[in-house]
């Protein structure tokens, strides 16, 4: 018990002195997880929305992808783009590897599956006379994808809540496309590895307070907004 | 515009299939779909929509058996997919049908009846000459319908348009020509009036139940009653209308008693025409007796009744309608 009393003592000290090395970290991390949510929630949830009202050929295939995309390993994702942007891969040229790019690049992949998915799903959980209702407004496909988005408001901030809680917990697509080189691609997740694998355990569980504190600020946030729309 | 035609449609629907081999709408007409929950009659105008397939190509004016209320204000729900003239056009629909005043709030926060009239002022501000109404009056109050079923009425003039229902006033309301559908099949098309008073079968009139329905104009009002010139003969009936107003006078079968010969004076109805009998046929257990009083009335009697009253084809009658029985739906 001793010890764990030490490490809880150590982590306040560092977040009380939160020096510039912190904030730098802190600071990466809302950048590349903020964008790549940002991303991953304009391309997810309409795409997500038209899965879910949509008729058309393909949509099963799209909604296996979209599905499978959800459950895929980030260091997996983190590997594929690694290939593409390798030297002699076939973006080698634009010396995007290991820089924050390449990190917003990854968790976007990451994000964009988990937007759909959940926005799908809440599409779909509309009352069937909601889905009767839209198709009889004679919208047009874009038409229609706004407005099932704008009935399944709830799901849709469920949905940036959860591509935002994927991406910023995530380690291994950003350690493998970014590098975790310190004061330039280290975020709060790879400074927590990086830290206990050297047995700083002070500050990785300092670090780990920062990363809890800001999921819980975004998703109050969240919340706020979703319960904020009229019912 | 050619108005509507339903041809070939065959699918499955509940535990059997439904069948139509041809419904036509004329230009400028409105069918009534009539019929027994479950018959096929939303099916059918779903298809008619466009939206009975895998992919929808929607094609007319529709509304929805139960339109949904969409997140934001009632003036949201009412402009969803109209462009400026439509919604122009809606605006006016809300005020007639008396939404105007609860458009700014939330539409998920209004009534059941508020929300349908909503849900009509939108669909029939689109500018499709095709309409399509589902149930347009289930969710109303009695004491709404009258109002939304003559802006209805007026909106409907010169398009062609279809309308399910299983009320018989509002089918007298609305139609022009009826259709009865009985287990996912059309089995009788023709004008109301003539469906009600003379149904095909028993599966017809178990649906319908047989009934009279006459058309005529208003010329005196004693409230709550309404007296209708139907040509020859007047039907006094409950309703609200104004003397000049075109109405309908509707009464089932069973509320009219036939009496042998020529009598005046019959008891306490106000209604009480000389007549002859037409035709008798059996319906069911029942027999269907149609008296040409002017114009024609059927009853429902016994087969006992019959022999009592030693009735046949020629006979000389009096039927009697007591007032309270008969509607005076304005038309």
């Amino acid at each position: 018990m001793e010890f764990i009393w030490d490490v809880v003592r150590d982590a306040l000290e560092v977040l009380s002195a939160f020096g510039g090395e912190l904030r730098e970290v802190i600071w990466l991390t809302l950048i590349v997880s903020g964008v790549a949510t940002a991303i991953g929630v304009v391309i997810g949830v309409p795409l997500g929305a038209l899965l879910g009202i949509g008729r058309f050929r393909g949509r099963g295939l799209l909604t296996a992808i979209v599905n499978t995309g959800m459950g895929i390993p980030p260091v997996l994702a983190g590997l594929l783009l690694l290939l593409l942007l390798w030297n002699e891969g076939p973006l080698g040229s634009w010396g995007a590897l290991f820089t924050p790019g390449a990190m917003i690049a990854a968790q976007a992949l990451l994000a964009i599956p988990i937007a759909a998915g959940v926005t799908a799903g809440a599409v779909r959980g509309l009352v069937p006379d909601a889905h009767e209702t839209i198709a009889s407004l004679g919208l047009r496909t874009r038409g229609r994808v706004a407005v099932a988005i704008r009935e399944a408001w709830p799901g849709v901030i469920a949905a940036t809540a959860a591509a935002f809680g994927r991406v910023v917990s995530e380690v291994g697509a950003v350690l493998v496309v970014g590098g975790n080189v310190e004061g330039e691609t280290r975020v709060l997740t790879t400074a927590i590895v990086q830290e206990s694998r050297q047995a700083e355990f002070g500050a990785a569980l300092a670090l780990g307070i920062v990363l809890f504190a800001i999921a819980l600020a975004v998703n109050g946030v969240l919340t706020w907004i979703q319960l904020r729309e009229p019912r | 515009m050619t108005g509507l035609v339903l041809e070939a449609v065959d699918r499955p629907l509940g535990s059997g299939r439904l069948r139509v081999d041809r419904l036509e709408v004329p230009d400028g007409e409105t069918l009534v779909l009539f019929g027994p929950n479950g018959a096929g009659k939303s099916s059918l105008l779903r298809i008619a929509a466009g939206l009975g397939g895998r992919r929808h190509h929607l094609a007319a004016a529709y509304l929805p058996q139960r339109p949904h209320a969409f997140r934001g204000s009632g003036a949201r729900t009412l402009t969803l997919g109209l462009d400026e003239e439509a919604v122009a056009r809606a605006e006016h629909l809300a005020a007639d049908l008396g939404v105007s005043a609860v458009l700014d709030r939330p539409a998920r926060s209004l009534s059941g009846g508020e929300r349908q009239r909503i849900a009509l002022a939108r669909v029939l501000a689109r500018p499709d000459p095709v309409v399509l109404l589902d149930e347009p009056f289930a969710p109303l109050d009695a004491r709404d319908r009258g109002r939304v079923a003559s802006v209805v009425a007026r909106s409907l003039e010169g398009r062609t348009a279809v309308v399910v229902t299983h009320d018989l006033e509002t089918a007298v309301m609305l139609g022009d020509r009826m259709a009865v559908m009985v287990d996912g099949a059309v089995r009788q098309v023709g004008p109301v009036d003539e469906v009600v008073r003379l149904p095909l079968d028993e599966s017809v009139s178990g649906v319908l139940g047989a009934g009279n329905v006459a058309r005529g104009t208003v010329t005196a009002v004693d409230l709550p009653l309404a007296a209708v010139d139907l040509g020859e003969i007047t039907a006094w009936g409950i309703g609200d209308a104004a003397v000049g107003d075109g109405a309908a006078a509707v009464f089932g079968a069973e509320a009219v008693t036939v009496f042998a010969g020529r009598k005046t004076g019959a008891g306490s109805a106000r209604n009480t025409w000389p007549g002859r009998v037409e035709g008798i046929r059996p319906l069911g257990r029942l027999v269907e007796v149609v008296v040409d009083a002017g114009v024609p009335v059927v009853a429902l009697l016994t087969p006992g009744s019959i022999e009592a009253l030693q009735l046949h084809v020629g006979s000389a009658v009096t039927v009697a309608v007591k007032a309270t029985a008969v509607r005076v739906v304005p038309r």
